[in-house]
């Protein structure tokens, strides 16, 4: 149990005027100060590598998906945002994704596609801003997800150092 | 002008008053007489009472009124249900009564008047001509001449408030360790 | 023609309060928000000026609710209640001398040059405590009932301080009139104005800022809405224009109260050094006066935090109704021997 020990207080602090007057101060000291507030959509939000946004997709520099289809991404999913339908293709790789699907208002940008991927397909991106008028329009299709590599750059060279500490 | 206003305000506080008597919702009651004082308070200002206006609304309305509503806002007032069935039904004992002190009152009233000598047209009559000060004259009345009586209906007013005080203030049933306890610490 | 000149007076006069009340709503989250380190409304027209504009529009167009069980009457009367006293007091406010614009006499620069004013501007906003227990009462919600009550009990008990506090300033000044009361305090010297009379005028003018604080239910003082206890007290029902109304009569009302301190204390119109100033000077000091009570009012809003309900009691009865007292016997003495 603590037993707090109230200080004795002084008369200039019972008689509460000398006081109101010192708050007073204060606050009229305080709206000179700089503003902290940030003008969010004017005013972008610091991003960096670190930053965990929505997750994307990766297009390679001979314009094909990274994806292959693997499904470890959806398995991994907590949230089961992600829908991946999958198809024969030509390439070396054999499979591609027909359908890549992440519901965003379901995604809760944890990062675990990310980390479950073993082709370094998928990267949580910078992007965070999310608006839309119905739910449909927030089911992000493979057009809507896709991002060239070079634009995922840093975040695919974080990763990469990051897991080479494992 | 000032006889239409008159009227408008007459027939305001007569059928407000009206309204306290017959509303079924005691708070509805309070209002109707706060619109009746006002209107009352009207009267005076018509008439050139600016002070006694003023006083009407700030004791009646702002402090009197507000203890009212108070006290009826906190008070049980019973089943709705019964008392919408209540509404309407005069008890003959009631009604009786009722007419009764309003009858002698209005007789009272009506002799009053009858054997004052009024002056008509009695709006003319009372404005206050020639700039003088109501305030300043009530001011001098009630401390020169009147000051015995008016410090002694001021001291009757303190005596009644201390006794409702002394009266109204409920014994508390303390356990007996602490009351005894008390009246040793007195003692 | 005199009834054209009321008109014009009038309509300055409450065109003025109106706007006055508009503007507080800004200034009140404008200055919050400085005080807080924050940036405020600014996206209505430039650094968001016309925010009030936009707040007025959507009030309008807000859906008007009437709760279950409300008392229909009584929950439309309580806004009107809430408002009307505080912009019926406004007329007897002196806001300048003797006035003449472009050759015409326009008189004492106020709607009415009542001999009772100050009792006027009492008895009204003594009325004003209806509007909140009237909106407590008929909305049918425990919460709003409590607001109501609180509000009736606090506003009988500062409405005494506020009187006798004004009553020291009465025995000062010999009248009851607004204007006789500027007027004994405009000789041109500013420490004639009764702020400045000794002891007597500093307590005078402490104790009737608190007291207006608690009759317009501000901060520390406004247990009538005290969000944590009560949702929004005695309003917590009312939406749509009927809430701005209850909005509009809470501003207007502090408003009146910072003209008044000005005029009881600081002198209404009279400017410093200069007795008989031209009107424009005399409205633009009157204004200044006023401004920084209304300042204050926003000020001491977001520094205090609320008063418990036991403690407001107390110092309304035990602290302020006594020095009260005794500053008015004060004021006599050094009547009487000055």
């Amino acid at each position: 149990m603590v037993v707090v020990q109230r200080r004795e207080l002084t008369f200039w602090e019972r008689i509460y005027l000398p006081e109101i007057f010192r708050g007073l101060a204060i606050t009229f000291k305080k709206m000179f100060e700089p503003r902290v507030t940030r003008q969010y959509p004017e005013e972008a939000l610091p991003t960096n590598e670190v930053t965990r946004g929505q997750p994307r997709l990766v297009v390679k520099d001979d314009g094909n998906i990274a994806c292959v289809s693997c499904g470890l991404c959806e398995a991994a999913c907590p949230a089961y945002a992600i829908t991946i339908d999958s198809q024969e293709t030509e390439r070396f790789i054999e499979r591609e994704p027909e359908r890549f699907e992440i519901d965003m208002l379901r995604c809760i940008l944890c990062g675990f596609c990310e980390e479950a991927c073993p082709k370094e397909a998928i990267f949580m991106s910078d992007e965070l801003e999310l608006a839309n008028t119905t739910r449909q329009g927030l089911v992000y299709d493979m057009k809507q997800l896709e991002r060239p590599a070079s634009t995922l750059k840093p975040r695919i060279d974080y990763v990469r150092r990051i897991n080479d500490r494992w | 002008m000032v006889d239409l206003l008159f009227y408008v305000a007459a027939a305001v506080s007569v059928l407000c008053a009206l309204g306290v008597v017959v509303s079924a919702n005691p708070v509805q009651s309070v209002m109707m007489l706060l619109g009746s004082f006002t209107g009352i308070a009207l009267i005076y200002l018509l008439a050139g009472f600016q002070f006694l206006a003023a006083i009407q609304i700030l004791v009646y309305g702002g402090a009197i009124m507000v203890l009212f509503l108070f006290v009826v806002m906190l008070l049980n007032q019973g089943d709705p249900v019964a008392l919408a069935r209540e509404q309407g039904v005069l008890h003959k004992e009631q009604l009786a009564g009722g007419l009764a002190v309003a009858g002698s009152a209005l007789a009272v009233l009506l002799v009053a008047v009858a054997r004052t000598d009024l002056p008509r047209p009695i709006f003319g009559y009372l404005w206050p001509e020639g700039g003088l000060d109501p305030l300043l004259g009530m001011a001098q009345a009630m401390f020169g001449p009147y000051v015995l009586a008016f410090e002694g209906a001021s001291v009757l007013l303190l005596a009644t408030a201390v006794g409702v005080m002394t009266l109204a203030k409920r014994q508390r049933n303390k356990p007996v360790a602490a009351a005894s306890t008390s009246e040793e610490a007195s003692a | 023609m005199s009834f054209v000149i009321i008109l014009i007076k009038a309509s300055l006069i409450y065109g003025g309060l109106l706007g006055t009340a508009a503007a507080m709503t800004l200034a009140e989250r404008k200055i919050s928000a400085w005080m807080q380190l924050r940036i405020g409304p600014n996206r209505v027209g430039p650094g968001g000026v016309l925010q009030p504009l936009a707040d007025g529009v959507k009030f309008i167009f807000k859906e008007e609710v009437t709760p279950d069980g409300a008392n229909k009457g009584l929950f439309r009367l309580g806004p009107i209640m809430a408002a009307a006293p505080a912009m019926l007091t406004i007329a007897v406010i002196p806001f300048a001398g003797e006035t003449t614009i472009f050759g015409i006499d326009f008189g004492l620069l106020s709607l009415t040059d009542l001999d009772i004013g100050l009792l006027f501007v009492l008895a009204l906003s003594g009325l004003s405590v209806y509007g909140v227990i009237l909106g407590g009462w008929a909305s049918n919600s425990k919460y709003s009932l409590l607001g109501g009550l609180r509000a009736s009990a606090q506003m009988v008990s500062y409405e005494l301080s506020l009187i006798m506090t004004a009553l020291t300033v009465v025995a000062l000044s010999g009248s009851m009139n607004l204007r006789e009361i500027v007027e004994v305090q405009n000789t041109g010297n500013f420490l004639d104005w009764h702020c400045f009379t000794p002891v007597v005028g500093q307590v005078g003018l402490i104790l009737f800022v608190i007291t207006t604080f608690a009759e317009t239910n501000r901060h520390p003082f406004d247990f009538a809405e005290c969000e944590p206890e009560l949702v929004g007290g005695f309003h917590t029902e009312y939406s749509s224009m009927k809430f701005a109304l209850f909005f509009l009569g809470e501003y207007c009302a502090m408003t009146v109260m910072a003209c008044l301190t000005t005029v009881l204390f600081l002198g209404g119109y009279s400017v410093p050094f200069w007795e008989d100033a031209p009107w424009i000077v005399q409205v633009g000091t009157f204004m200044t006066k006023t401004a920084f009570f209304l300042f204050l009012f926003i000020w001491v809003r977001w520094t205090l935090p609320r008063f418990r309900y036991d403690q407001l009691m107390n110092l309304g009865w035990k602290i302020f109704f006594p020095i009260a007292l005794a500053n008015l016997l004060l004021a006599g003495a050094v009547i009487s021997l000055s």
